[in-house]
């Protein structure tokens, strides 16, 4: 096989907001000579340095680690969070996915909530505020607890692994048809609900990260399930049904 | 506790599904009384009386499907308000157009659909009584069989009726799975079968229902119509 990439030229249609306040609009660049083997950020850095080249100004994205992780990076391309390709972030997401010629449209994950900051950047500080109302487990931080001192039964293990493997990048809340944060907020409340260190303030975490969640202006769940069907990490809906019937029991059993 | 629970999304979502699945109870009670129609007018007739003699409880449950309806419909107008609100500014491509399903999509426009329909439905057949002049069938006056016949031999009746039927079979194609999950009942072993209990029920209800004007007007009317009762 040839080490020598393919490439392709592209059409790019592109949000371009210069701030918050700023009403925004798409602009339109060619991208030439892409590498098929590069990351679609890698793409957006070679159009930016054309752009910078050309004294304009480079289209802002958020990104950090470019390997899947960290959450930071996402835009919807083509109508698809993170892109048309299953469980990838935008960062892992190679240009072989896409064909020469084609046109992609790029736009910043959208909800009232997570307000643009400046093209394809969001602020996502609602996100924090959720789980700072919620979120943790308080603990004594200090000496190390012995291994192996709180049993944990080998599926809830699994299950509360895959919830905690959220990366918090909002691609959930850009796929919902009406904006809803369901999907990260009942990662996030799930992986601590199934272990026993998550037990102690179990009620008092699902209400405050709802109401949060609810105050930031999220759109409400109709179990469309495309949170599901974007999420880079697979998180399932299941968290969803767990988050349903544990803030129902908080309500109406504790006193928080 | 109550109050901040019927104000936060979770709880909106899991009166609706309540609200949502008294109905679908009482729709297959309904259901079993209309198939009647197939047993003739003596079945039909006999089976309304006998609900009129409940009286006053006839009343009480009456009241019950209105309030369910009536919560059912606000706390949905609650809920899509700020569904439209969250996005902000819309997106320039349909977003994910090939993940979502249809019925699933359509849960407005269905819903608003049976809005209409049960307004007609019960001016048609709640608040309309039975008399000779639209319940007589070739001569005979068969009471509320009548009436029923009489209304599906008209063909925008017929049409009417069967176009509602798709709404609800589309509505309740998500919705009974939906409720599930929107009271926590989401787990690998009994989700497959509780997704296929909720097509079975959208469509059964909706053929079920539809079965009768498809069988009065198709069967029943033209050359042979005076063969019925
Ligand atoms: C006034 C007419 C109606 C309207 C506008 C309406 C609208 C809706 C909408 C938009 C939803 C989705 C809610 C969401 O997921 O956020 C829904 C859910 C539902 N509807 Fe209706 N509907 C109507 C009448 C009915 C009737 C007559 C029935 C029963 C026969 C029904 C049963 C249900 C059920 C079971 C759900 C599922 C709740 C859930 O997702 O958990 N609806 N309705
Ligand atoms: S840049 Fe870290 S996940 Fe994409």
């Amino acid at each position: 096989m040839s080490n020598a990439a393919k490439k392709i030229n592209l059409n790019l249609k592109v949000w371009r907001q210069k701030n918050a306040e700023d009403k925004g609009y798409f602009d339109v660049y060619k991208a030439e000579g892409i590498d098929q083997d590069a990351s679609f950020l890698e793409m957006l850095d070679v159009v930016n340095e054309g752009l910078s080249k050309q004294g304009k100004d480079p289209i802002a994205f958020d990104h950090d680690c470019r390997e899947g992780i960290c959450g930071m990076c996402g835009a919807v391309v083509n109508g698809h969070a993170h892109g048309p390709k299953a469980k990838t972030t935008l960062c892992q997401l190679h240009m072989r996915t896409f064909s020469n010629g084609q046109t992609l449209v790029i736009e910043p994950f959208r909800s009232r909530a997570l307000p643009v900051q400046k093209d394809l950047i969001v602020d996502r500080s609602a996100f924090d505020r959720v789980i700072a109302s919620g979120g943790f487990i308080s603990v004594r931080t200090g000496s190390v607890q012995d291994a192996n001192n709180i049993p944990v039964e080998k599926k809830s293990a699994d299950l509360a692994f895959d919830a905690a493997s959220c990366i918090g990048c909002a691609a959930c809340v850009a796929a919902c048809p009406n904006a809803s944060a369901m999907l990260f907020v009942s990662a996030k409340v799930s992986h601590l609900a199934l272990l026993p260190q998550g037990q102690p303030e179990r009620s008092r975490r699902v209400l405050g990260m709802v109401e949060q969640m609810d105050t930031e202006g999220f759109g409400n769940c109709s179990n469309e399930y495309q949170c599901e069907a974007a999420c880079p990490k697979g998180i399932s809906v299941q968290n969803i049904a767990r988050m349903n019937r544990d803030y129902a029991h908080a309500r109406f059993t504790s006193e928080d | 506790m109550l109050k901040k629970y019927l104000s936060s999304s979770i709880g909106k979502k899991q009166i609706v599904a309540l609200t949502g699945l008294a109905m679908v109870l009482f729709l297959l009670a309904h259901l079993a009384g209309n198939l009647l129609i197939f047993k003739g007018a003596d079945a039909y007739n006999a089976y309304a009386a006998a609900l009129k003699e409940f009286g006053a409880l006839l009343w009480v449950a009456r009241l019950g499907l209105i309030a369910m309806f009536f919560i059912h419909f606000v706390f949905i107008f609650l809920l899509v308000k700020q569904n439209r609100q969250a996005r902000g500014v819309q997106y320039s491509e349909p977003l994910h157009a090939n993940t979502r399903s249809l019925s699933t999509k359509l849960m407005p426009v269905s819903g608003t659909i049976l809005l209409a329909y049960i307004i007609t439905h019960l001016m048609d057949f709640t608040f309309t009584h039975s008399n000779i002049a639209n319940a007589t069938v070739c001569g005979d006056y068969l009471g509320l069989y009548g009436l029923v016949v009489n209304h599906f031999s008209n063909p925008f009746g017929s049409l009417w009726y069967v176009i509602a039927m798709f709404a609800v079979g589309f509505h309740l194609t998500h919705a009974v799975q939906s409720v599930a999950q929107t009271f926590g009942w989401n787990n690998s072993k009994y989700t497959p079968f509780i997704k296929k209990t909720s097509v079975v029920v959208g469509i059964g209800i909706a053929a079920g229902f539809a079965a009768v004007p498809i069988y009065v007007f198709f069967l029943a009317c033209g050359t042979s119509s005076c063969t019925l009762g």
